[in-house]
């Protein structure tokens, strides 16, 4: 197992943000997480990437407890967050490098994320210049860099066209076949049914239902949309 | 990783126009405004009255006294219309000298005369009338008693003969340019706040900053990286503002700016200033929620600062209660270091007291903006 996760709590306040979490992620899988606004799921991708500090619980990734080892984890992981985490007053090429610099990544993934990425023709554009989807490669392409081997996604089609949405999709994919694990947070099914292997159903922080993508579809015979309201809504009911 | 980060900082903030102006083109136009308006004020010459003198009376004694204010320096003689002060003998002045009844002097005053300019020219003028009347006086008392004559004849009516001035210290009141470059040197200064707090909440904002917090990027490398670039800046905006003090004030007929002090101690203080200046904008930035919060709280801050710490009024100007209050605002510790250098040929060890004041000011809001920025990291914002 490449991710696991145990018991996690964390509260903001009042606010229990995760409520006794615990699933398990396995190694070169696309993970699709979901829930409805205020489920977790950015709570849980926090905690993932050390991030955000954790109330109760355990995290082990690649076996090394994330409390104890954060900064070896940090090394092989690499967050894509929901926000355009970038400089829009730098170029493409300038945000690139500098993200790379950073993490000192080598010039081979520099050069990978650029191509995954489809850059290669706006690297002297000034990001704040580019179009929507554009800006949403660029923000992936950063987390390429540094040759991870998780990607966390934060909801990365938040307010894209249909096409930008599947490049971005045919690039997530792509990963998977450079033996990267791919954590996936979305509110479009279609994308999860699209993409991943794996998913799990979260609500009020808590795990609701975990499985194989092709498993729950054929235990349910309905699609996952169907599926999903029918968990949260019991959920919420609870 | 340090390198890149602090090369970001400087490709921002040099194309953050709006930013350039603010920590360029407004304080050196503010030196060359406030240079040459206050050029009169801080002027050591003589006070000039331009005058113009209309004699309705034409007698001699009327006569007499013109060519006595025609030769005191303090009367600059013009035409009416150019005049401050037109003064009007009226006819019978002489005639009436000897009588108890004297038709009086009218000054015909322009409208925008200060009170105390003109308590000061009626002064000077009434030495030249009293003058007058001496001599007459002296005249008359010769035809009964020289030595009553002699006695009155040698009074002496100008100040410079009736009183010896003595200063407690060393008179050292700056002139326009050396009050102008300082003031807006330190002002200008702490309006980095401006490019710093927007670039830092924009990355805080957009999540960049945790995005490279999740790069093992730490809140210490942050800040610093944050220093540098500011703290050059700083040094080029310091030298840039005495350059338009040396260079630019001149070509307005107004003085030009002297380093008669220290370079290296003038140096040192304008980058314990920077420190400042840089350590309470980057509080500013990372206390603050959103730009125009950082943006209202520093220009807030950097008035009161500036007006209390003698960049509104200066100092010299102040009562001593309020010059005691002054000594609170880092501008004041600044302003103090460069008049120092400027006005009193400072060394290294005369600003080292204002210097290390700022170093300290500085480096202990560095490190509280730090902790509140490992704090803010740490709760994933």
């Amino acid at each position: 197992m490449l991710i696991k996760v145990s018991n996690v709590t964390k509260r903001y306040g009042d606010i229990l943000a995760l409520d006794g979490l615990s699933l398990e992620i396995k190694k070169g899988r696309i993970f699709g997480l979901l829930g409805v606004n205020g489920a977790g799921k950015s709570t849980l991708l926090s905690v993932l990437n050390g991030l955000t500090d954790i109330d109760e619980g355990s995290v082990e990734i690649f076996g090394l407890d994330l409390k104890k080892k954060i900064r070896e984890i940090r090394n092989i992981s690499s967050i894509v967050p929901q926000n355009l985490a970038f400089y829009e007053k730098l170029t493409v090429k300038e945000n690139l490098e500098f993200f790379s610099n950073v993490q000192q990544a080598s010039k081979e993934n520099f050069a990978k994320a650029i191509e995954i990425n489809d850059l290669s023709k706006l690297l002297n554009q000034e990001a704040s210049t580019l179009s929507g989807g554009q800006k949403r490669r660029l923000n992936m392409a950063i987390g390429l860099l540094n040759d991870p081997k998780i990607i966390y996604f934060d909801e990365p089609t938040v307010g894209i066209d249909p096409k930008s949405r599947n490049d971005i999709l045919d690039s997530i994919r792509s990963y998977k076949d450079l033996g990267i694990t791919v954590v996936y947070t979305s509110h479009y099914m279609n994308e999860i049914e699209k993409i991943c292997d794996d998913v799990a159903v979260i609500a009020k922080g808590k795990l609701i239902e975990q499985g194989t993508l092709k498993a729950i579809l054929q235990s349910k015979s309905e699609t996952l949309e169907k599926h999903f309201l029918a968990l949260t809504s019991e959920s919420q009911d609870v | 990783m340090f390198s890149a980060l602090v090369k970001k900082e400087f490709i921002l903030v040099l194309r953050d126009k709006q930013a350039l102006m603010a920590l360029f083109v407004m304080p050196a136009i503010f030196i060359l405004i406030m240079s040459v308006a206050m050029r009169d004020i801080f002027s050591q010459e003589s006070i000039h009255f331009n005058t113009a003198i209309v004699d309705l009376d034409q007698s001699s004694i009327s006569r007499t006294l013109t060519k006595d204010i025609r030769k005191n320096k303090s009367f600059h003689l013009v035409d009416q219309n150019e005049a401050e002060f037109i003064i009007h003998i009226p006819k019978g002045y002489g005639d009436e000298q000897n009588s108890v009844k004297n038709p009086k002097i009218e000054i015909q005053v322009k409208g925008s005369a200060k009170s105390d300019v003109i308590e000061l020219f009626k002064a000077k003028l009434l030495k030249e009338v009293v003058d007058l009347k001496l001599g007459i006086i002296t005249e008359r008392l010769s035809e009964f008693s020289d030595e009553a004559a002699a006695a009155v004849g040698s009074v002496k009516l100008s100040t410079d003969a009736l009183f010896d001035l003595r200063y407690n210290e060393k008179k050292e009141v700056p002139n326009a340019t050396q009050q102008s470059v300082p003031t807006w040197i330190v002002f200008g200064m702490f309006f980095i706040v401006i490019p710093m707090s927007t670039i830092y909440i924009n990355e805080r904002k957009q999540h960049t900053l945790a995005r490279l917090n999740s790069m093992n990027v730490s809140a210490f490398s942050i800040t610093l990286s944050k220093v540098v670039p500011y703290l050059f800046i700083a040094q080029i905006q310091v030298w840039v503002m005495i350059a338009v003090g040396m260079f630019i004030v001149p070509l307005f007929h107004t003085p030009a700016l002297e380093i008669n002090g220290s370079v290296a101690g003038l140096t040192f203080l304008s980058f314990a200033l920077s420190v400042a200046a840089v350590g309470l904008s980057s509080l500013i930035a990372v206390t603050a929620k959103s730009t125009e919060q950082a943006t209202t709280i520093g220009g807030i801050s950097n008035i009161l600062l500036g007006s209390i710490g003698g960049v509104m009024v200066p100092k010299f100007f102040m009562p001593e209660s309020m010059q005691t209050l002054a000594n609170i605002s880092p501008m004041s510790w600044g302003l103090d270091g460069f008049l120092d250098i400027f006005l009193k040929g400072g060394d290294f060890s005369m600003i080292l007291n204002e210097s290390c004041m700022l170093l300290l000011f500085g480096v202990i809001l560095l490190i509280l903006s730090m902790i509140l920025l490992r704090r803010r990291l740490n709760r994933g914002i």
